[in-house]
Order: C-alpha cells, then sequence, then structure tokens
C-alpha cells in the first residue's frame, strides 16, 4: 500500500502546504513576511517533490488516476508555475495583508487541483479536479483590494466558468451514453469506432468546452480580458501561466482518445484555432492595458497550441507540451516585469513601461526577450515552440493552416513591438525614479532570461522529455 | 596548411556573439570602453572573412571550410556552415561593412551600449544566413537579422524613425511568414527528414510541382528584403529614418540577405521551379529597375535618392538571376558585393555631410565640393559606381547581368539599360545640385572630412577601385561555384 501512495506525493504535498496554510489564516495577526517565506520555501520544495517523482508509474483509484510521465512532466510545469508565481509575491500589495495566508491556501487547492486534472484518466475524476482548480480561482480573482473591478472580473468568471462546467457536464452523459463507461481506457477502445455517429462527436466537443473555458479560446474567451485585469496581478500571472499548462494537458488527454481520425473533430479544431488566432491578435492592437494586451495574447496562443494538438500525432503532442512550457516560461517573464513595475499592484498601461530601459536596463531586457519570444522570434523558446507546431501541422499537410498562422504571427509582432517601443524609446513625462530591482530578483530574472535563450538555442533535451511525454500519452 | 580544421565560419560567427555579451557586461558609462570592444570584435570577422575569401581553393572548388554538427536528432537539424563561391564574396562584403560601420559611428554618443549591442546581434545573424547550409539555422539567422532593425531604427534614427521601423519590421517578417511554411514544406515533402541543404538539393528530391510551389513562397518571402518591386517600399523609408551605420549595413549587406535567400533556398532547392517562375523574375526586377531610376529622378533628400538607386541596383541583382545563366549568376553576386559596397560609401558620406550640416535635401546643400572637398569626393566615387562607370566594381556586374540579360530577355534587357541611363541622369544631377553650382554661405565654415574618421570610406572606397581593376579575383571566386551549378540544372 505504501507503494501506491508514493505516485501521489506531488499531490499529498500540495494538500500539505494547503493544510499549513489554513493554519497561518488562523492567527489573529496578520505577518506578511511569515507568509511569503514560507510559501516561498514550501512551493520551492513542491518543485524538488515534483521532479523527484517524474519517473513513478502506474495507476490509482481504481484504475481512475494514472501517473506516468505525461501527467509527471505536467506537474513539474505546473510546480514550477507556482513557485514562479510564489517569487512573485515579494510585495503583494494587490491584497490585503490578512488575506495573504489566504491567498497563498487558494493557490495551493488549486496547483493541487490541476495536478489531478492532469492525471485524471475518468471522466467524473476529472470533472472534480477541474471544478476544484475553477473554485480555487473564483475565489482568487475577487481577492484584490479594490474598487470593484475585481468583483465584477470575479463574477464574470464565474458566470462563464458555471455555464462551461455545465455544457461539459452536458457532454460527459453523451459519452458515457454513447460507450457506456466513464474511464478513458475503455473510451478509447470504443469511440473511435463510434466516432462517426453524431452523439459521440457532439458529446466529445461539448466536454471539450469546458477546458477550452480553461485556456481561453474562442468562443470562450470572454472571461480572459477583465479577469486579467480585474485579478491582482500575482494571481493573474498565475491564472496565464499554471492553469493554461493544466488546460493544454488535459485537451491532449481528450484529443487523444479520438484516436486520431476524426475529420470533423479535426475540421472544429481547425475553425477554432484559427477564431482563436485571429480574433486575440487582432483586438489585442488596441489594447491600452498590459494585462488586457497579454490576455488578447493568451487567447492568440491557445489557437497556436491548438494547431499541435489538432495535428494527433507523436510529434504533434510533442510539440504542444513543448509549447506550454515555452508559454509558461515567456508569460512568467513578463508578468515578472508587470509585477515589478506596477509594485503597487496596480493595473499596469503600456504607457507606464515608458523609461523602463533607463530606469532597469535587465527588466527592460528581459521584457523585450519575453515579448520578442511569444511574437515567435528566435533565438527565443517561442520560436522554437513555433517551430515545431507547424512542423508537426505540415506533416500532416495543412500547408493552409500554418500559413494563416504566420500570417496572425506577424499581425501579432505589431502590438508586442508597441510593448518594446514602449519599454525602449518612450520617455515618460515626470521624472521617474530608477526602478530599485532586489539581488533575487535579478537572479530570478537572468534565470528566466537564460532559459528562453538556451532552450532556444538547444531544444535538443527539451525536446526529448516532450517526446517521451507524448508517447506516454498515446 | 596546418589550420585547414581551424573553424575560421564559426569564429567569425561567435566574435559577433562574444562582442554581443562583453558589450552586455561593461557599465553603460564606459562608452570609449564599448567602442574599443566593438571595434575589435567587428574587426576579426572582417580580417578573417578576406582571409577566408583568399584561401578558398578555387581549384579543389565546392564547400570548403565545412564544420557540420548534429544538432537536433530527431529532426535532422544540423549546425552546418561551409563557404563556397557564392557565399565567400557576401561574407567578406559583411566584414567590412560591419567594421567600417562601427568606425563610422564613433562620434556615437547617445545609448552607445545598447547601440553596439543591437548591432553585434544583428551583423551575427547576417553572417548566419551567409554561412549556414542548414534550412533551420539559415531561417534562425534570418529573423535574428530581422528584429534588431526596430530598436536601431526608432531610437538611432531621424525622419519618421518610428514609422520607417515599424513598416521595415512589419514588411520583412511577412516575408519571413511565407519562408517558414515552405521551408516546412520542403523538410516534410523531401522524406528525408533533414534540414541539411545539401542532402536536399539532390535532383529528384521533390516533384516539379512541389518546386513551382516551394519556389514562389520563398521567392516572394526572401524577395521582400531583396527588395523586389512591388514590395520595396518599406526599403526607402527604412534606409532613410536608420542612422548612418544601420543605413549601411541594411542597404549595404541586409537586402543582400533577400537577394542570398532567394539564391541559396529557393534556386539552390528548386531549381525546376526556378526555371519555370524565370520568367515572372524577370518582369517584377526589371520594373525595379525602371521604377526605382523614375521614381528617384523625382527625390529631394539625399537619402530618398540612395534608397531608390538601392531599389534599382537590386533590381540587377534579381534580373541576373533570373537569366539562368552562368553570366547572370556571377554577375548578380558580384552586383551584390560591388553594390553594396558603393551604398555603404554613399550612406557613410551623406552620413557625414548630414552630422555636420544637420540637413540632406538637396536644394539647401549645393557647392558642397567647395566647402569638403574630401567628403564630397568618396560620395561622387560612389555615385559613379553606381552609374555604372569603367574601372570600378559595378561596372563589369552591371556589364555580365545586362549582356546576359540581353540575350535572355531582348525587351526587358532593353528596358533595363534605358533604366540605367535613367539611372546615370538622376545620379549625375544629384551630383550636380549638391556639389557643385552655388554654395550656401550658411555652411562655408564647417569642417571636412579629416585623415582619422576617414579611414572607414577610405576602405570603402578602395575596395570599389581594387575590384573595379582587378574583377578577375572576385569572378574567379563566383565561377568555381556558378558553373558546375548551372551545368548541373536538369
Amino acid at each position: 500500500m505504501m507503494n501506491l501512495w508514493t505516485l501521489f506525493i506531488p499531490e499529498l504535498y500540495c494538500l500539505l502546504m494547503a493544510v499549513v496554510f489554513f493554519g497561518l489564516a488562523m492567527s489573529a495577526s496578520p505577518n506578511p513576511r511569515r507568509d511569503y517565506f514560507a510559501a516561498l520555501f514550501m512551493a520551492g520544495v513542491g518543485v524538488v517533490v515534483a521532479l523527484a517523482c517524474v519517473r513513478l508509474e502506474g495507476t490509482l483509484f481504481f484504475e481512475a488516476y494514472r501517473v506516468d510521465l505525461f501527467s509527471q512532466v505536467f506537474k513539474v510545469m505546473l510546480a514550477m508555475g507556482f513557485f514562479l508565481v510564489v517569487c512573485l509575491c515579494t510585495e503583494l500589495n494587490g491584497i490585503e495583508e490578512r488575506h495573504h495566508p489566504e491567498f497563498y491556501l487558494f493557490l495551493s487547492t488549486c496547483t493541487l487541483a490541476m495536478m489531478m486534472l492532469v492525471s485524471s484518466v475518468e471522466l467524473l475524476t476529472i470533472y472534480v479536479a477541474l471544478e476544484l482548480s475553477s473554485y480555487s480561482l473564483y475565489i482568487l480573482v475577487p481577492l484584490r483590494r479594490g474598487d470593484g473591478i475585481d468583483v465584477e472580473a470575479g463574477i464574470k468568471y464565474l458566470m462563464v466558468g458555471a455555464c462551461a462546467s455545465a455544457v461539459m457536464l452536458f457532454g460527459l452523459s453523451y459519452i458515457f451514453g454513447v460507450t457506456h463507461t466513464t474511464y478513458l481506457v475503455e473510451i478509447v477502445q470504443v469511440l473511435p469506432s463510434v466516432i462517426g455517429t453524431p452523439a459521440a462527436i457532439v458529446g466529445l466537443l461539448l466536454m471539450l468546452c469546458g477546458f477550452f473555458f480553461k485556456l481561453a479560446v474562442f468562443p470562450f474567451h470572454f472571461w480572459a480580458p477583465d479577469v486579467y485585469q480585474g485579478a491582482a496581478n500575482q494571481v493573474t500571472a498565475y491564472i496565464a501561466t499554471a492553469s493554461k499548462v493544466a488546460a493544454v494537458a488535459i485537451i491532449m488527454r481528450v484529443v487523444a482518445l479520438s484516436g486520431g481520425n476524426s475529420k470533423y473533430l479535426v475540421d472544429v479544431l481547425v475553425t477554432l484555432s484559427i477564431a482563436s488566432m485571429t480574433l486575440g491578435n487582432l483586438v489585442a492592437i488596441v489594447q491600452k492595458d498590459m494585462k488586457r494586451l497579454l490576455a488578447y495574447s493568451s487567447i492568440s496562443h491557445a489557437g497556436y497550441v491548438l494547431i499541435g494538438i489538432l495535428s494527433m500525432s507523436a510529434s504533434g503532442y510533442a510539440s504542444a507540451i513543448f509549447y506550454a512550457l515555452a508559454y509558461l516560461v515567456m508569460n512568467l517573464c513578463c508578468f515578472l516585469v508587470v509585477v515589478k513595475v506596477a509594485h503597487d499592484g496596480s493595473d499596469l498601461k503600456i504607457a507606464q513601461l515608458a523609461g523602463l530601459h533607463r530606469r532597469s536596463p535587465l527588466l527592460a531586457m528581459a521584457l523585450m526577450l519575453a515579448v520578442f519570444g511569444l511574437a515567435g522570434i528566435p533565438p527565443t523558446i517561442g520560436f522554437t515552440g513555433k517551430f515545431l507546431v507547424f512542423a508537426a501541422a505540415m506533416e500532416k499537410g495543412y500547408v493552409t493552416l500554418v500559413i494563416i498562422a504566420m500570417i496572425n504571427a506577424t499581425i501579432s509582432l505589431y502590438y508586442y513591438i508597441l510593448v518594446v517601443k514602449a519599454a525602449y524609446l518612450m520617455e515618460s513625462d515626470e521624472e521617474l525614479p530608477g526602478l530599485p530591482v532586489s539581488i533575487p530578483t535579478k537572479v530570478l530574472t537572468v534565470v528566466l532570461v537564460t532559459v528562453m535563450v538556451v532552450f532556444g538555442v538547444f531544444p535538443h533535451h527539451l525536446l526529448e522529455v516532450a517526446r517521451a511525454a507524448a508517447r506516454a500519452l498515446m | 596548411m596546418e589550420f585547414a580544421n581551424f573553424p575560421y565560419l564559426s569564429t567569425i560567427l561567435f566574435s559577433c556573439v562574444v562582442g554581443l555579451l562583453v558589450i552586455l557586461v561593461i557599465p553603460a558609462e564606459r562608452k570609449m570602453l564599448i567602442k574599443w570592444v566593438s571595434l575589435v570584435f567587428s574587426g576579426i570577422p572582417m580580417v578573417l572573412s578576406i582571409y577566408l575569401f583568399f584561401a578558398y581553393d578555387k581549384a579543389q572548388g565546392g564547400l570548403q571550410f565545412v564544420e557540420k554538427v548534429l544538432w537536433v536528432d530527431s529532426m535532422g537539424i544540423y549546425y552546418f556552415n561551409a563557404a563556397d563561391g557564392f557565399n565567400l564574396p557576401m561574407l567578406m562584403l559583411t566584414g567590412i561593412v560591419l567594421f567600417t560601420g562601427v568606425l563610422t559611428m564613433w562620434e556615437l554618443e547617445l545609448r552607445v551600449k545598447e547601440f553596439f549591442a543591437f548591432t553585434f546581434l544583428l551583423v551575427a545573424g547576417v553572417f548566419g544566413v551567409f554561412m549556414s547550409m542548414d534550412l533551420f539555422f539559415i531561417f534562425v539567422w534570418y529573423d535574428v537579422s530581422l528584429f534588431p532593425m526596430y530598436p536601431l531604427i526608432a531610437i538611432w534614427g531621424s525622419t519618421r524613425k518610428e514609422y520607417g521601423a515599424m513598416k521595415l519590421t512589419i514588411y520583412l517578417l511577412a516575408g519571413s511568414a511565407l519562408i517558414l511554411p515552405a521551408i516546412l514544406y520542403l523538410f516534410v515533402n523531401s522524406g528525408l527528414n533533414t534540414f541539411d541543404i545539401v542532402a536536399l538539393m539532390q535532383p529528384g528530391v521533390f516533384t516539379p510541382f512541389q518546386q513551382k510551389f516551394a519556389f514562389i513562397l520563398l521567392y516572394l518571402g526572401f524577395g521582400i528584403l531583396a527588395g523586389v518591386w512591388p514590395f520595396h517600399t518599406w526599403s526607402p523609408v527604412g534606409h532613410v529614418a536608420a542612422p548612418t551605420s544601420v543605413s549601411m549595413i541594411h542597404a549595404g549587406v541586409l537586402m543582400k540577405l533577400g537577394a542570398f535567400g532567394v539564391l541559396r533556398v529557393a534556386i539552390f532547392l528548386c531549381p525546376e521551379g526556378w526555371q519555370y517562375w524565370a520568367q515572372l523574375m524577370a518582369v517584377l526586377a526589371t520594373c525595379g529597375i525602371v521604377y526605382g531610376a523614375f521614381v528617384g529622378l523625382a527625390q529631394t533628400d539625399l537619402k530618398y535618392v540612395i534608397g531608390y538607386s538601392s531599389v534599382s541596383h537590386m533590381g540587377i541583382v534579381g534580373l541576373g538571376l533570373a537569366t539562368v545563366t552562368v553570366d547572370g549568376l556571377n554577375g548578380a553576386v558580384f552586383q551584390m558585393f560591388a553594390h553594396g559596397v558603393m551604398t555603404a560609401l554613399l550612406f557613410s558620406s551623406v552620413g557625414y555631410i548630414y552630422e555636420k550640416t544637420h540637413t540632406k535635401m538637396i536644394p539647401e546643400l549645393g557647392g558642397m565640393s567647395k566647402i569638403m572637398p574630401v567628403a564630397s569626393g568618396y560620395f561622387i566615387l560612389a555615385a559613379l559606381a553606381g552609374i555604372g562607370v569603367p574601372c570600378l566594381a559595378s561596372f563589369w556586374a552591371e556589364l555580365l547581368v545586362f549582356i546576359s540579360a540581353f540575350k535572355t530577355y531582348p525587351v526587358r534587357g532593353a528596358l533595363a539599360i534605358c533604366a540605367l541611363v535613367v539611372g546615370a541622369l538622376f545620379m549625375l544631377r544629384v551630383v550636380q545640385r549638391t556639389f557643385y553650382g552655388e554654395k550656401n554661405e550658411q555652411f562655408e565654415h564647417l569642417p571636412d572630412l579629416t585623415f582619422v574618421p576617414g579611414i572607414p570610406r577610405m576602405i570603402l572606397a578602395a575596395v570599389i577601385v581594387l575590384f573595379g581593376l582587378f574583377p578577375s579575383v572576385m569572378l574567379d571566386v563566383i565561377q568555381v561555384a556558378s558553373v558546375p551549378f548551372i551545368n548541373g540544372l536538369p
């Protein structure tokens, strides 16, 4: 029995963190420093734990829960995302001090839920894990100290999320009706033979809606801009990174169910992918707020990831995994700059980046590399990710899709350049003081920049891991 | 030959990368130190690229100084650098223009550190494209060379710099949006699972249809950067907006990157596509030559004049490539080199005049040869080279292209030759109105170019004259690559 529980260690560790912060939340006097260091330490250990468990394999809970390389790689990414978001919390001014333990508590439960999500191979387990992560975020979004925009964002998130999960449950019932089982292993044997029937394809698509909501794929993207803007910067950073990575993982699991021979599913995914890319990129052009811009950029990136997934080949899934990691790192780098420049916890207008190259050359450089990475310019990890995704799609003969995606990448370049322009060219009207960057932040920035460049130039090892994970998935 | 295995090409490349990293760690206040570091790290590539040009064994031919390392196993990506008759002149050109460009910006005071850092990034990309024999790396280096243009123009430029910078970046990256699908299309359809150009260019790898489809994407994609009409509009705007050394690198080297991409990727991999689309290439090239010359006539800004003459001259490169003959190829590659050096000298001279007078409008200048005889002399020399005066490098290049074009496409060839006369007319008009005639009293006290700031111009002028007097030095090297290539065509 002991042996089986070791498979569950990363999740148990997250649960432990949640319990610790539940205890801290009980204490009478707020102590932000204590909370921060406790979170930092525990999240750091969490990464180590997830890394240590990366080689485990097995199943748990009556086969409803599978631990394999695919799930473990994503757990490492989630733990890393969590840790890096906690690293950004040195000045957690967006949230009232007495709520800090709760903030960390719900981040922990959300990470726990997402870890469960990437391992679940049974429909109800998937649903429970998804809801746990959503509910944690429903609470985190309106936690922000402020003028009501956070509440608006929170309500919007809850409404859209509830609708999406209702639609998803409806889809689950169809799948169950068609296949008479809730286990993915059994579904995968039955479904490819009935994938031509309307009930199966509708069920699968409705089920995907719940995950598309998480990933903010068109037409489930409406929450993204408002929630990004309304939530505290650190919460947004979490939603934009860890949450997206988990969504990519589960979409891959579900799409892999179809066995790769459903033309309808591919057509629908192609349509959604093109719509997401185009809409996200075009609307991002007019944004003035940095977080809203990143929200629309995330919608377009959801489209790029879908290209990898809809290729439904080993290289396609591998490229999507690589892309998810690349996206995690680049976006965290952007949010690092957002958090540091808007250190009072307010929203960051793009115009407020003016003079950043003088105030902090390091942050300006990190921002430039991150947004050029998001635009897919080499030698960054973002380019390598796009390259792999497009190569996988091309292998399947989707020439038009790749050309449309590349045109989209060119459009996106315009607004990314506007960000660089603000940071490098604009000078602010009043004389702003230099932006002091502490040593740990400097180290973090340098590490993120190095990761972006080094894995962009030497993708070999990371790609091998992604390929192995994709093989585990299939 | 004891240095035969020394990685010369990587040393050239990494000299730029190391230069970039060294500059990044120097504090921004140490401006002189940064400039000297830049000079050293730009000197190494220049010396090595000139050495390679002369050390290349013409009797043996083929690819030499080969460096090949497997990079990504599962996709067959190689770090594969090699030199042949086509890229050696380009490497030498880049080396010379980089070095003289750094010298030209010696007086720079604004954000020195960032300027040279971006310059090295740009040039690393340029060297990478020229020396790489792997499709993946060519694309990577190509994009690396494009995006530093935005900050370089937008921060240090002049005249509508933000508009020019944005237009240029979007245009060029739109080009790469066509190139990447084409590269992936070739990669997937070859069935060889490799990005190695030498493996992919074997006959029979691609069907004629695949070649035609990929060629047109690649031609348009790279052609945007080569200033192919009607996709050239970013080029004069960008040239005008850019600071002097960036204009030099940009017009001198970066536009050649586009033409070289057409040669190395499109023509090498899709020779049948090349023959199929040659007619179209010739039409667009002729349009570019004629259009550039006529629009240039109407300009009053010196930099716009050079910008449009570049469009016209790059049209000559395109026309040479479109002839599908040995002479045409020789002429095109020679013209890339000659035009690069010549434009660099033109921008360098205008840069000096602009720095002193703060204007580059032709009507406001006048009689400059009496005020600044030396600076004017360099401009006039380069302008004469552009017109195609014998004994200067461009003459031979243009001669070769026009002879072969006249044979292959008599009407288009004749049109292009007429346009050249118009081009000569407009250049001479510019020279006459700017450097002769009434001098502007306001500028009379301004100093002329002295010896030390004159060094970069001297180097460029010497190269123009040298290859004008001894064209065979250049042509012999290009021949080694072009003759077997044309003979090997299906």
